[in-house]
């Protein structure tokens, strides 16, 4: 199993009754905040990416959020842009993976193409190109894009960002968002046809299909509750590769998980909860649901399904903002404990839900650098080397990890098929 | 307003190509008649379409995609510019017998103006009940699909706890037709959004001058949503209107002040044949 490190770039001051009185999104006051701890948000972020890459990860991920303070990566392009060069300073042989520029948001795709190229070429080949749907609030409140025309535009924009990558020659570009009269990026990336393209979702099936058919990668996030989720989500996948009559290679399916490691579970808890706490309450789960769910960004059997299945996709994201360090773990949002408890709990998820990719979040909510380093350090040594073999003796080729860093990337479709459509 | 209920009858209009069918709710058959432009909630054959009916015959149109069991026609619209051309496609099929009178609430205001800036002769007369499509940074319009659904009774209601609201906000006993219309109610709140977002305003000042149709603009007073203020930027740029605004009054007048608001468009129709040709001043 390849095993990475995600981080984000959280504002770690907030006052204890923040989620009271704020969103952590969209109108969050910018006032709340002091220079220093933002510099040092930012200092400490990539420090623990970097030690991540130092000790052995397989990966660096990093995610976007625009007007956020849980996560202030306006862009996750330029995170990758220095970690790709810091990286190959140091000979790191570890993939860069923006998990992602949200395709539903971006009104300029063609400079989405650019960037990520540009971050390919600079690692030398170790790009993983992460393309999310889109959060609503980002896509929609944050860039205007209208709810409904979100994921029409990630279905536009991806292959456009395919084609300009691969496409040797120049060509014109006349698309219902964006027209171009001339696509001839320079640079174009390393990997050709493509780095090995991700998408990140929620379980929409369109979205399930729409990355089994073009032999993407799936990467699913574990904030709801995986103890909740994640069953529904991975078996819903899974046997949509059955209909599609696509290998059930678990190399396809990514899943990032929340993890905090310390030498006894009592000593994690006591380490780790108040952080724990402060991720949840006062990150994504001060994020309402009426800026989550905009009207338009789903479509009507989605909402039909959602309303039916009583939220069942959502896990406890409503309990969130108050959840308490148990219920934030009962609910499997978090794996917390000693390296045996959180070894033995990532090992029975990633072997029941056939993941071949795990990715951890281990810098969380207000977590200090040193209490940040000793998490990372502690995984890296006492979890890390458990999990790689997880996938050993089934003979499955990753097709989804850059051929620098040891993959095998199949052929690309040469055109994009079963793009969602109208979701 | 008495509530009297009108036989409903339907009507689809091929338009755009044949690729997407405008559904019509058509009520009454003797008057002259009168295309009524739902807000973004949808179409409510409401007490008010119901009373219009008496003498008018009132064709109301549902806003592509809001028509049940056809969804996916909204990624047939693109701009609000295919969307009123859309609807002057539809009118022009309907094969009227006359230059029908335009009525649009809140959404269906910005439409109703929309066409008739585009086409001056499109209608015999105007009535715009707070419409949207104009934007003020002095005046914030509140984002209604942004709004919890608890929040949206007060939002739209000068009293809350008007009978109107009551009845517009209490779903249905039977759980799954109340699960049926949250469902319609945001996925047309999606739809109409297509339009509107993020700003409710495609360019309609620059062409509410181009409006010759006599028109009234209706306006609560204490409207949440689209404040009263934006009556008189419609009015000023309308020289063929007329402004009403009505006290103690949210965003829906005919819901929340259905008598008065029935009694101005009764009296406005009456008289608008005579002033057909005469500019109006702004009365207030």
């Amino acid at each position: 199993m390849k095993v990475s490190a995600l981080a984000q770039a959280g504002y770690r001051n907030l006052p204890d009754d923040f989620e009271r009185h704020f969103d952590a999104g969209v109108t969050t006051p910018w006032h709340l905040t002091e220079p220093g701890e933002v510099h040092a948000a930012f200092r400490d972020y990539l420090d623990c990416l970097m030690l991540a890459a130092r000790l052995g990860f397989d990966g660096v991920g990093f995610t976007e959020h625009g007007q956020s303070s849980y996560d202030m990566v306006a862009n996750p392009s330029l995170v990758g842009a220095a970690l790709a060069y810091a990286t190959e300073a140091e000979n790191l042989k570890v993939a860069i993976n923006p998990v992602g520029r949200s395709l539903g948001k971006a009104r300029e795709p063609v400079r989405v193409a650019e960037e990520y190229a540009m971050i390919d070429c600079i690692s030398g080949g170790r790009l993983i190109a992460g393309f999310p749907v889109g959060l609503l609030y980002d896509a929609s409140i944050n860039n205007g894009v209208p709810p409904i025309e979100v994921r029409a535009r990630f279905d536009e924009n991806l292959p456009l960002v395919l084609k300009a990558w691969r496409d040797q020659t120049p060509f014109a570009w006349n698309g219902k968002f964006a027209q171009h009269p001339c696509v001839n990026i320079w640079p174009r990336p390393l990997q050709q046809p493509s780095p090995p393209v991700w998408i990140t979702g929620i379980g929409n099936p369109t979205t399930f299909q729409l990355a089994l058919k073009n032999n993407f990668g799936f990467n699913y996030f574990g904030w709801f509750g995986a103890k909740l989720t994640g069953p529904r989500i991975f078996e819903r996948f899974w046997e949509t590769a059955f209909r599609l009559n696509v290998p059930q290679n678990p190399y396809r399916m990514g899943f990032m998980q929340t993890v905090c490691v310390a030498e006894t579970d009592s000593q994690a808890e006591r380490k780790f909860a108040r952080h724990i706490e402060y991720f949840f309450n006062k990150g994504i789960g001060a994020v309402p649901l009426e800026k989550l769910a905009i009207p338009g960004g789903i479509s009507l059997p989605g909402i039909q399904f959602i309303l039916r299945d009583h939220a069942g996709d959502f896990g406890f994201y409503a309990k969130m903002r108050t959840a308490k360090f148990a219920e934030i773990v009962d609910a499997g949002a978090v794996v917390c404990g000693s390296p045996e408890t959180v070894t033995e709990q990532l090992i029975e998820i990633a072997r029941t839900n056939r993941i071949g990719n795990l990715m951890v979040m281990l810098k969380v909510g207000s977590m200090t650098r040193d209490l940040t380093e000793e998490n990372v350090t502690l995984f890296a040594q006492k979890v890390l080397p458990k999990l790689r073999n997880v996938w050993a003796n089934e003979p499955w080729e990753h097709h989804w990890w850059p051929s620098r860093l040891g993959g095998r990337p199949a052929a690309t479709a040469t055109e994009l098929t079963a793009t969602g459509g109208v979701q | 307003m008495t509530a009297v209920s009108a036989e409903i009858r339907e009507r689809s209009v091929d338009v755009w190509n044949g690729t997407v069918k405008l559904r019509f709710k058509i009520a009454g058959s003797a008057g002259a008649p009168l295309i009524y432009f739902h807000p973004a909630a949808g179409l409510f054959f409401d007490p008010f379409l119901s009373a219009l009916a008496v003498d008018h015959t009132v064709y109301a149109p549902e806003h592509p995609g809001t028509s049940a069991g056809d969804p996916d026609a909204i990624h047939k619209v693109d701009s609000i510019w295919d969307l009123v051309l859309l609807y002057e496609e539809a009118i022009r099929r309907l094969d009227l017998p006359a230059a029908p009178v335009a009525i649009g609430q809140s959404f269906g205001g910005m439409m109703a103006a929309e066409l008739a800036a585009h086409f001056p002769s499109l209608f015999k007369s105007l009535i715009l009940l707070n419409p949207l499509g104009l934007w003020r940074e002095d005046l914030p319009i509140t984002n209604w699909m942004t709004t919890p659904p608890t929040a949206l009774p007060a939002l739209l209601f000068r009293d809350a706890q008007h009978p109107a609201a009551k009845a517009m906000f209490t779903p249905p006993k039977d759980p799954e037709e109340a699960l049926s219309r949250t469902a319609h109610m945001i996925w047309t709140f999606g739809c109409t959004g297509k339009f509107v977002w993020p700003i409710p305003e495609r360019g309609l000042h620059k062409r509410l001058h181009r409006i010759s149709t006599p028109t009234l603009i209706v306006w609560g007073a204490d409207d949440g949503l689209v404040p009263a203020g934006y009556a008189k930027e419609f009015g000023q740029a309308i020289t063929t209107s007329r402004i009403e605004i009505i006290p103690n009054c949210g965003h829906i007048p005919q819901a929340e002040q259905g008598d008065t608001t029935m009694r101005l468009v009764r009296d406005f129709l009456g008289s608008s044949d005579a002033d057909l040709d005469r500019p109006r001043e702004v009365s207030r």
